[in-house]
């Protein structure tokens, strides 16, 4: 190989190392804040329902946390090069995602949009061939919902709490409605989707 | 939340998800008729390559280059019409589905030019059978897709030394092989902890490296046992190789 050509490609892969190492650290950041809100909402599983919109309070402000983090990586990326890096925050935006529908559920007993989800974790359109929330993303965070709603159905109960199960019910059983809309190929999203009929037959036990 | 909104929401979804999908068999099955092609040129460039050797003409190989370059033109095309949909970050997207075919073209390629050339083919050059009218890139070619490329022609060239080690000049050939494959390996190494898949591929072309060293060690101590004129020592070798079935050259005579 020319030794010119030779230096130009090592700089080049020297580069990308920077970029990655850039970037790393944002997920690092990313992945922190999702850490800790999922350790907070963990909490309702022992909360009565007096006490939800307080610890609700405490979650919050890390959601909008996240903005700073979207916004660094947006100024990292190179321009058209979302896709190229995403997978490296795929899991901990996932995570985030799961907390802002959570916390919208408990708060509002309403589904988060995915332009809302978008809005809370402060990506902008304009931003999206840098960074975006893709729909494969939301869904995946929803499916973790309802996860994580089929435990609260069987622990409220033990908290003596026999109404969540009945709303949660409802709300899973439309979401699946929607899942099973979708034709989904032989992937983690098609896997993860036949582990809800599981969450639903949970959730209607803790009805009876 | 009403069913509703639930439904048409969904509905969204399907329609993103299916189009997604779509695209993703689309890549996939081009991917694998670029392959087709780039292997089927491969197997062209031996033959004929091969074949301008027995006819000793003078620069064995450039005429089966020329083919080859016509040949690949096809992949050129399949990349043409597969434009719109690699454009702006939907390559990055896609790149799994994209790099197996790529990178067989680039086998094809850097072999077709390494036979008219007698050197590497550059980034540069890759990228530039890679544009449209415009002189636009089909896509962004990243280097690990032009090093991978690059590190599978080694076999194709160690094929090509070991086949032809039996013509005329073909000792020579083989020689020569033998020392740009070694420079290919050394200039790989650095970029080897980048490239994720690059050190299993080094480990090939090591090999590939020993077979024509072998052979290339055979043919020096036995021309150096005869004190024969090289025209004649072909001859041997020749008769030798024939007879010799298993892709390891043991030139054992008595």
């Amino acid at each position: 190989m020319d030794p010119q050509l030779l230096e130009n490609l090592n700089g080049l892969l020297d580069k990308e190392v920077d970029l990655r190492e850039k970037i790393r650290e944002q997920v690092n950041e990313l992945d922190k804040k999702a850490r800790t809100m999922v350790g907070l909402l963990n909490k309702i599983h022992s909360t009565s329902p007096e006490a939800i919109p307080a610890l609700l309070d405490t979650v919050r402000p890390h959601l909008s946390g996240v903005q700073s983090v979207t916004l660094s990586l947006s100024e990292i990326i190179p321009q058209n090069q979302f896709w190229r890096w995403k997978d490296m925050w795929t899991n901990s935006l996932r995570t985030v995602v799961f907390c802002a529908a959570l916390v919208e559920y408990l708060s509002t007993r309403a589904l988060l949009s995915l332009p809302d989800a978008a809005k809370i974790i402060g990506v902008r359109e304009e931003w999206s061939d840098r960074i975006a929330l893709p729909v494969e993303d939301y869904l995946h965070a929803l499916i973790s919902l309802v996860n994580e709603l089929s435990r609260l159905a069987i622990n409220s109960v033990t908290l003596g709490n026999f109404e969540e199960p009945l709303k949660i019910s409802q709300f899973v059983k439309e979401l699946f409605a929607g899942f099973s809309m979708l034709n989904l190929k032989n992937d983690l999203l098609r896997r993860r989707y036949d582990s809800l009929k599981y969450d639903i037959k949970k959730i209607e036990e803790g009805q009876s | 939340m009403q069913s509703k909104t639930t439904e048409s929401l969904f509905q969204t979804f399907r329609d993103h998800l299916d189009s997604h999908h779509d695209t993703r068999e689309r890549l996939i099955k081009a991917s694998r008729d670029i392959t087709n092609i780039s292997k089927k040129t491969i197997f062209a460039l031996h033959r004929i390559a091969l074949e301008e050797q027995d006819r000793q003409v003078q620069h064995p190989g450039r005429n089966a280059a020329i083919k080859a370059y016509e040949s690949l033109s096809e992949v050129k095309a399949i990349y043409e019409k597969l434009q719109p949909e690699l454009e702006g970050d939907s390559f990055w997207r896609y790149e799994r589905q994209v790099s197996p075919g790529l990178q067989e073209y680039i086998e094809a390629l850097s072999f077709a030019h390494y036979l008219n050339h007698g050197s590497l083919i550059t980034y540069d050059q890759v990228q530039e059978t890679l544009l449209d009218s415009n002189g636009t890139p089909y896509f962004p070619l990243t280097i690990a897709d032009y090093l991978l490329g690059l590190s599978d022609l080694t076999g194709e060239l160690m094929r090509y030394a070991i086949s032809s080690i039996t013509k005329k000049g073909g000792r020579e050939r083989a020689m020569s092989i033998c020392a740009f494959v070694r420079r290919c390996r050394s200039d790989f190494e650095r970029m080897t902890p980048y490239i994720r898949e690059l050190s299993k591929k080094q480990a090939v072309t090591t090999q590939s490296l020993e077979k024509i060293e072998d052979a290339a060690y055979t043919i020096v101590l036995r021309s150096s046992e005869y004190e024969l004129p090289p025209d004649i020592l072909d001859d041997i070798v020749a008769q030798v190789i024939a007879t010799h079935s298993s892709g390891r050259i043991d030139l054992t005579m008595d």
